[in-house]
């Protein structure tokens, strides 16, 4: 089936939950709401994508998102699903009864983002220590023992993305270090 | 002039100058614990040297090179020195006296079977007519020294450990006597220095009648069982750092290891000794008069030699195949010496016990060295017609 | 930071998951501990000799790689995938430079691309004699670790000659390599090949034909092959258990099409087939080495770069085959000169998570031998 073919009966079925999508190459990019998630995810395991690639996390300002890249190993389409999730309280029902290879995965978006994924047999964070408090991928984590880092005077100033009203309050970019003391002649 | 008469000679002058029979008794006990315990500590500090080089040579490297200049020989007295300047350590909540004591139940079961080595003609140090039977009871006090220290370590790793020795040395050691049987049977004595009397002598002028030939499968058989009884690689379980429970003298450190260590090489002279004597012939071998001494002597120190020659062979054969082979697991050590090596040591002496009732002794050799013949052209075939085993899926 | 009350670890979730009688026992593989191949921590439920179940806690090694790629800009990304998996710094740099030169569109230079090949089989030589030399070890043949070894010095030299550094390399470059290969290379890297297609045989009398190791890994850490699919296994591990599927073969990057080699496929499932299948990848990767080498074009080994490199807003994600499996990296741009979103997808970290599943009805003395083949690098695991 091509992907122009897969992308038609995903939107046959799944209708207005599906917000975004396209075709670049072999590949098939949706967006979903987390609603469908679950749904969507079996339907394309059963259409044939039995590999998940990768399970990451993503935060964009207004919203936290969950990226999925699936493939198969017997045709050569891809599809990269990408689910949003309310920032305040961030759920999507978990995928390891589809994928066992979502476990790993989940408890990693679990611990970097803060992502919850309902009915996931092992909810515990796995990189960090388990008494661990944060999130520490969000783009808002503050901690004081962030080292700043700078860039001797490459760093270019850019508009940062516009965070939503009512959003919580990015933390910004950590103050800059005191300058050096001058160096002796 | 044999040993036997030259502590006759002694308690006959002593008698004659009114001591009593204690003294020449403590006299030549102190001197053979003497002359056997210095002759270990040389022995393995060679060995450990030895073995350090082997393995060197065969991972393509060097070994010692610079203690004591030529090829570092003085190497293994530096690290006795070491260890004898170490702290001396005993982990709060052992068993002080247990701790202490076993590395000298390991040691001392090591030593005493020493007894009933046979050297060179005459040269023994009490040839007893149980001479066999008596190494191998005595070497299995070993067991008992290794237990004891895993218990007392306050350890569970080492209690672990050292059960599972305790396992692998009891299991091998019922292969192990059912394979020496087949030489006893033959020669019809237990007796050390008898045994190698009865491999005197060449079949058609050339064959030297060792008991290695009609009994090779029970030689085989034999010296698997003993680098088991030694704790060497395949069979090194008890001592494996890279697995999960750690060895039984993990707790141990400075002297007391050294102890333990010392134990494993006089072992390991002590399993080739018998080896030696029960199959390779003991201290036959070619020799000549020298010049100036008397036959006997001379014949002794050949014997000697030769002995030492043979033994040192089979020891230099242990640390090659320590350094070539894998480890093998808990449970296939215990089914190999029970499903494999026990059956074969059986047959073994089934075969020979009906020939020998028949009286074709020459069978045994013919069988013998049918099989010698059928196993190298096999390793020859394979060598040759090596297949390339890669799937192409 | 404060702390609140203590959320019930790893044990804990252990015995809820499994139910809980009397006879069993807990043992702790490592953190430290000789045979795991880096700071791991295996949690072992066992009843008497057999696992009932293994917990891998694994974040010993984390370095927060992924927030700092947000914060460096992406040729400053490279030295750092060098110290992920650090045993294979090419194929980590390679898969890294990929992506990002996906992202922008940039072409790279057929020199530049015959190079990237020649050194990430190399390295994939490299990987595999480590691995050759710890599995050996870990099961008690010290000698083939001195061997192989050897050899890998071998190929440490000639990285050094190219690179400057002996392990973590930074070599690669978006649009192309720094540097070209010096004068003798070429006859050194012919003279290495030579010299290693003969050492082959050498290990498999040392230790691959030897019934004991035989014995050892046949029949042992096996995993179905459908649920090695789900599991998301991949590289060696998946090849292992009967399926044909090698990004070099069957989503081909650079120019691995143009060159022919074989992928070593075994269908036994367990730790044998796993060590057949990267011992036989050691000679295709002298293959394609060779093959690169007499194809090797003069020309040019950058591509015309700006000098801060911005790719376009987009996102992507992109696979290469390390030594491990499905080496990953999806890269969110936001058009500035830092990613916004930077992740890794380690083969290792995910091999690792169906290791619970490869440890069913093992005997504790086979844990040793599953992970060896399992083949992890916790640099990756935990980034």
């Amino acid at each position: 089936m091509t992907p122009e073919e897969l992308l038609e009966q995903v939107k046959q079925k799944f209708g207005d939950t599906v917000t975004e999508s396209e075709v670049k190459g072999v590949e098939v990019r949706l967006t979903i709401k987390p609603e469908a998630s679950w749904e969507a995810c079996r339907f394309l395991r059963d259409a044939g994508f039995e590999y998940l690639n990768c399970l990451s996390g993503a935060d964009w300002m207004t919203h936290l998102e969950v990226v999925y890249d699936l493939s198969s190993l017997r045709h050569p389409n891809k599809v990269h699903l990408r689910v949003p999730v309310d920032r305040a309280n961030p759920v999507v029902r978990s995928v390891t009864d589809i994928w066992r290879a979502a476990n790993w995965h989940e408890r990693e978006c679990y611990d970097l983002f803060g992502v919850r994924f309902d009915g996931h047999p092992d909810h515990r964070r796995i990189l960090l220590p388990e008494d661990w408090v944060g999130f520490p991928l969000r783009k808002d984590y503050a901690d004081e023992r962030l080292v700043p880092y700078t860039d001797y005077g490459m760093e270019e100033k850019l508009p940062r993305p516009e965070a939503a009203p009512g959003a919580p309050k990015a933390a910004g970019p950590p103050k800059a270090a005191a300058p050096l003391p001058p160096t002796e002649p | 002039m044999t040993f036997a008469s030259l502590v006759e000679r002694l308690y006959a002058v002593t008698e004659a100058w009114g001591l009593p029979w204690i003294v020449p008794t403590l006299v030549v006990m102190t001197i053979v614990a003497a002359v056997i315990l210095g002759y270990i500590a040389v022995a393995a500090m060679f060995l450990i040297w030895w073995e350090r080089k082997i393995s060197a040579h065969i991972q393509v490297r060097f070994g010692p090179m610079r203690v004591g200049g030529w090829h570092g020989w003085a190497q293994s007295i530096a690290d006795g020195i070491k260890l004898l300047l170490k702290e001396d350590v005993i982990p709060a909540g052992a068993d002080k006296v247990v701790f202490v004591l076993a590395p000298m139940v390991v040691f001392a079961a090591a030593l005493a079977a020493y007894v009933t080595i046979p050297w060179a003609p005459g040269l023994i140090v009490r040839d007893l007519n149980i001479g066999i039977l008596y190494m191998v009871a005595i070497s299995s006090l070993v067991v008992v020294g290794i237990i004891m220290a895993g218990w007392s370590s306050n350890n569970k790793y080492s209690v672990l450990g050292a059960m599972r020795s305790a396992a692998q040395a009891v299991s091998y050691e019922v292969p192990l006597v059912l394979s020496l049987l087949g030489p006893v049977m033959i020669a019809g004595t237990m007796s050390m220095g008898k045994l190698v009397e009865a491999q005197g002598g060449r079949w058609f002028g050339f064959l030297p009648k060792w008991f290695v030939f009609p009994q090779i499968v029970a030689f085989l058989v034999y010296f698997t069982c003993a680098l088991a009884e030694c704790n060497r690689l395949p069979f090194d379980i008890p001592e494996a750092e890279s697995e999960l429970v750690a060895g039984f003298h993990v707790e141990y450190s400075g002297m007391r290891f050294a102890i333990f260590f010392l134990a494993e090489y006089a072992n390991m002279f002590v399993v080739a000794a018998i080896a030696t004597t029960m199959f390779l012939g003991g201290w036959h071998g070619p020799w000549f008069p020298l010049p100036g001494l008397p036959r006997e002597v001379a014949q002794g120190l050949f014997g000697l030699f030769w002995f030492l020659v043979k033994c040192y062979v089979l020891i230099f054969v242990m640390m090659w195949l320590r350094w070539t082979l894998a480890r093998l697991r808990v449970d296939q050590l215990m089914d190999f010496a029970w499903k494999v090596l026990l059956p074969i040591a059986f047959a073994n002496l089934i075969v020979t016990g009906l020939v020998l009732v028949l009286g074709k002794q020459a069978l045994l050799y013919v069988l013998g060295i049918a099989i010698v013949l059928l196993v190298a052209i096999a390793l020859a075939a394979r060598a040759v017609g090596r297949p390339v085993r890669v799937g192409k899926a | 930071m404060e702390r609140e009350k203590p959320i019930p670890i790893g044990t804990t979730a252990v015995m809820e998951r499994t139910g809980e009688t009397m006879e069993e026992m807990y043992v702790n593989m490592g953190p430290q501990h000789p045979s795991t191949h880096g700071v791991l921590r295996l949690l072992l439920k066992l009843d008497g000799e057999y696992i009932i179940d293994c917990v891998p806690f694994i974040g010993y090694l984390h370095r927060c790689h992924e927030k700092i790629g947000e914060n460096r800009n992406y040729t400053q990304i490279i030295p750092y995938t060098d110290r992920l998996d650090y045993l294979a710094s090419m194929s980590m740099n390679f898969g890294y430079v990929l992506t990002v030169e996906r992202l922008m569109g940039v072409k790279v230079p057929e020199r530049a691309e015959h190079m990237r090949v020649i050194l990430a089989e190399l390295q994939r030589i490299a990987s595999h004699l480590l691995w050759l030399a710890t599995f050996g070890l870990d099961l008690g043949n010290f000698t083939i670790f001195i061997y192989c070894f050897r050899e890998r010095e071998m190929v440490l030299d000639l990285f050094e000659a190219v690179s400057g550094q002996r392990l973590n390399y930074s070599f690669y470059r978006i649009g192309g390599m720094p540097m070209d290969f010096p004068d003798t290379w070429i006859d050194d890297c012919k003279a290495f090949l030579d010299w290693f297609k003969q050492r082959l045989p050498e290990y498999d009398a040392l230790m691959g034909d030897n019934v004991l190791f035989q014995k050892r890994v046949q029949g042992v850490g096996a995993i179905d092959p459908k649920l090695a699919v789900d599991y998301g296994l991949s590289g060696p591990m998946i090849r292992s258990c009967g399926i044909r599927w090698d990004l070099r073969r069957n989503d081909p990057y650079s120019v691995y099409d143009r060159f022919e080699f074989e992928i070593p496929v075994f269908d036994t499932c367990d730790v044998w087939a796993r060590y057949m299948v990267r011992r036989q990848e050691m000679a295709e990767s002298a293959r394609i080495v060779e093959q690169a080498l007499a194809q090797l074009p003069a020309g040019d080994i950058m591509a015309k770069m700006p000098k801060n490199i911005r790719p376009p807003a987009g996102q992507v994600y992109c696979r290469t085959e390390s030594p491990r499996g499905e080496l990953g990296f999806y890269i969110i741009s936001n058009g500035s000169v830092k990613p916004y979103r930077y992740k890794v997808r380690s083969p290792a970290y995910v091999n690792l998570s169906a290791l619970p599943e490869m440890l069913k009805g093992c005997l504790v003395a086979d844990v040793v031998a599953v992970l060896g083949s399992v083949d992890i690098v916790l640099g990756e695991i935990d980034r």
